[in-house]
């Protein structure tokens, strides 16, 4: 029985890409597109290229934090949507720390910080689950509210306050940047080049590959053992999976909350991290928004495994270089991408739904069986 | 049993699909035209279809793309939701051997910076972002504009048309670059009549800015009960909001980038003053034949009223409400353009072009 379940749970996602990419199909077709064909140059041009492979890994490394982070959360039995505003102030603190502490060198500068974003996302986290704990605020709606603040808040330091007002203009011509000044070089993010050239891999130079991969997997990696191997690991599910029964076996379920909440928040506050160290180099009013959403979508397709998540998040980011690949050489449009990404969403909630109903239905019938069986056997 | 069968049956057929379309993606397709001018573009996000800044310069792309015909092949990508990717597209055009490659809007600065360092045989062309130290045998050209200058016309404009002596500006995000257009507008109304009274709102703080016709109509309105007459927006799609409030509170509003007139609804037309012009059709067209004549050049490119880079639209449906003003218009503009008239492009510049006004 354990077999088969493992098998249908893995099915489920698959069968959900599958149906997805049917319906995606269908649009593709409706603008006069091959699928076939379309298909086809997304995997060509996401297989044959090294430059693409670096690329599928570097766009996945914030998802995989911020699958993670929902994740944990979801273990627990908290529902974080409020990634996305912690992941901006967890970007807020590190860019502010990276930019002004000078003459640090990089083994202190760095990680300081990462450890700024950690902790502007635990900030961010704080409140809500205080609000939570204390006065039963929902997090749902406290952690919705609580982006918004992040957005607006976030916005407001990079146009008011530290807006960098260095940058070289033809007298009242063009436009500045709307951004904060650039971080030193003591904060950025090495690449992987070195490292791979060592392996005999030469990666593009354009690839911005980072430390922040292999530091998401290992991550992954360490939540996995902490949740199952772990004692605190074990409290935390037993609180999320039955709060009243966790509480009566000892476990206290208030402090447990706050604390894997506060671990969610804090590896919210790496998910902007390689996009700022690795990439960029500088916070602006571009910074890049919705990784906090689609985490939700990793976690979820992920069924909130810490090693799942890993290969979801692989597979948006697979996704997200495949769209770069089928618009500029199959004139697929940008928006047909995002249909595909949200239908693929929400086939895995149906089907996850579907299976774990089948399971379910399954595992009654083989009671019955068994107890059918019993009852002939003891006759 | 059966059922479980079934299922790895399903899985097997699944996996052997993915490794054939894998398989299959070896082959075929060849590469398409050999001698002709590729031209990129990459807009910004969700930015085509805001019948101003984004479109114009798709408007420029096509006019090239006919004009040439087969000389020419034109490609345009949109980066996706964050943004993020602006330069992996960039990049791909670049690699794809396109010739001329274009990035819409500031903030493409950075990214065409750090790929036309790494295809030094690719020409690229910003529109509206500055990068420094450019000369014109770089392979990168600012396409810069001079939007304070048409903004002046505009105001002078409004100002002239208005008769509660007061006038409204309703901008998008913001920032310097937006600014410049009220800097403008406010002095060439001042400069026709210093007592005119100058209402200014902004939308938002954030590139969300450019595409909220609510906030737009919202701003618009209150403009309108205070008191003005016109208002002028500098707001991308947002401006449309501001058209809606005019049609509602039955007066006049300016648009901007485009000639608004020409995409604005029946009913808005005739609420529609005029448009301040930002040429970047123009711009973008005239880079593009450049390049079809091997004459392209790096550097700034500035596109003022001079060259007709911007200016004020007239057409078939404004042309009775703009006529009266025509020749006052005009001798502004050449004052602008032989340098009588010094436009002041921010706030500061305006309050010193104010008391100079005064004395």
């Amino acid at each position: 029985m354990s077999y088969r379940r493992r098998l249908l749970e893995l099915a489920a996602p698959l069968l959900a890409l599958l149906f997805a990419l049917l319906v995606g199909g269908i649009f593709l077709l409706a603008i006069g597109k091959d699928p076939l064909q379309v298909y086809l140059t997304m995997f060509r041009f996401n297989l044959s290229r090294l430059d693409s492979i670096g690329s599928i890994l570097y766009k996945s490394t914030p998802l995989i934090f911020s699958g993670l982070a929902v994740a944990v959360g979801f273990r627990v039995g908290l529902f974080n949507i409020g990634v996305e505003g912690q992941y901006f102030i967890g970007a807020l603190l590190a860019s502010i720390v990276g930019f002004s502490l000078h003459g640090l060198p990089v083994w202190i500068h760095l990680p300081l910080v990462v450890l700024a974003g950690m902790l502007g996302g635990m900030l961010w986290a704080w409140l809500p689950i205080v609000l939570k704990l204390r006065r039963g605020a929902h997090e749902v709606i406290t952690t919705i509210m609580m982006n918004h603040i992040a957005y607006a808040l976030v916005l407001f330091f990079i146009t008011s306050v530290f807006l960098d007002t260095e940058q070289e203009m033809v007298k009242g011509l063009g436009s500045p940047q709307v951004r904060m000044p650039k971080l030193l070089e003591t904060a950025r993010m090495p690449t992987m080049h070195g490292f791979l050239e060592t392996l005999g891999i030469e990666l593009p130079r354009h690839v911005y590959l980072n430390w922040f991969f292999p530091l998401g997997i290992l991550l992954a990696v360490a939540l996995f053992v902490m949740l199952w191997r772990a004692a605190y690991g074990y409290e935390l599910r037993a609180v999320g999976g039955n709060p009243a029964a966790a509480e009566t076996a000892g476990i206290n379920t208030q402090r447990t909350m706050l604390s894997a909440f506060l671990l969610s928040g804090a590896l919210a506050g790496l998910v902007g991290l390689s996009d700022l160290l690795g990439y960029f180099g500088y916070l602006d009013i571009d910074f890049p928004k919705g990784y906090g959403f689609t985490g939700i979508a990793v976690a979820l397709l992920a069924r909130n495994s810490m090693l799942g998540v890993i290969l979801t998040a692989i597979l948006f980011g697979f996704l997200r270089r495949g769209a770069e690949g089928v618009q500029a050489f199959e004139g697929v449009p940008m928006d047909t991408i995002v249909i595909l990404e949200g239908v693929i969403i929400l086939s895995i909630v149906v089907a996850v739904q579907i299976v774990n109903w089948y399971v379910r239905r399954q595992e009654k019938l083989m009671k019955r069986r068994q107890v059918t069986m019993e009852r002939a056997g003891g006759d | 049993m059966r059922k479980q069968r079934r299922i790895a049956l399903m899985v097997a057929v699944l996996f052997a699909v993915g490794v054939l379309l894998s398989a299959c993606g070896q082959a075929d397709q060849a590469g398409g035209g050999e001698d002709k001018l590729k031209v990129g573009l990459v807009f910004d996000v969700g930015g085509r279809g805001d019948l101003s800044f984004n479109d114009m310069a798709y408007e420029g792309l096509n006019r090239a793309a006919e004009e040439f015909g087969d000389r020419i092949e034109v490609k345009y990508l949109e980066p996706t939701g964050g943004g993020e990717n602006r330069e992996e597209l960039l990049r791909m055009l670049a690699e794809e051997g396109y010739d001329l490659i274009f990035g819409v809007g500031f903030l493409f600065t950075e990214h065409i910076q750090k790929v036309a360092a790494e295809f030094p045989d690719t020409h690229f062309a910003l529109i509206d972002g500055y990068i420094a130290d450019l000369t014109e045998d770089s392979n990168v050209v600012c396409l810069l504009f001079k939007e304070h200058e048409g903004s002046f016309l505009v105001g002078a404009a409004a100002a002239l048309a208005t008769e509660t002596n007061k006038i409204g500006f309703v901008g998008g995000m913001q920032i310097p670059l937006i600014e410049r257009f009220e800097a403008g507008y406010h002095a060439g109304a001042k400069y026709i009549n210093p007592d005119i009274e100058v209402l200014v709102d902004y939308i938002g703080t954030t590139s969300e800015a450019f595409k909220d016709p609510f906030k737009g109509k919202e701003l618009a309105m209150a403009q309108y009960d205070a008191g003005a007459d016109i208002v002028y927006h500098a707001s991308g799609a947002s401006g449309t909001g501001v058209f809606e409030a005019a049609v509602a509170k039955d007066k006049l509003a300016i648009g901007v980038d485009a000639d608004q007139s020409l995409t604005a609804s029946e009913e808005q037309r005739p609420h529609i003053l005029t448009s301040m012009l930002k040429r970047v059709d123009v711009a973008v067209y005239n880079i593009i034949a450049a390049e079809v004549k091997g004459e392209y050049k790096g550097g700034y490119h500035i596109f003022g009223l001079a060259d007709d880079g911007v200016g004020y639209a007239v057409n078939e449906y404004n042309e009775a409400m703009i006529e009266p003003y025509k020749a006052k218009l005009e001798e502004l503009k050449q004052k602008i353009i032989s340098g009588e008239i010094v436009v002041p492009v921010n706030n500061a510049e305006l309050e010193q072009f104010l008391q100079d006004l005064g004395s």
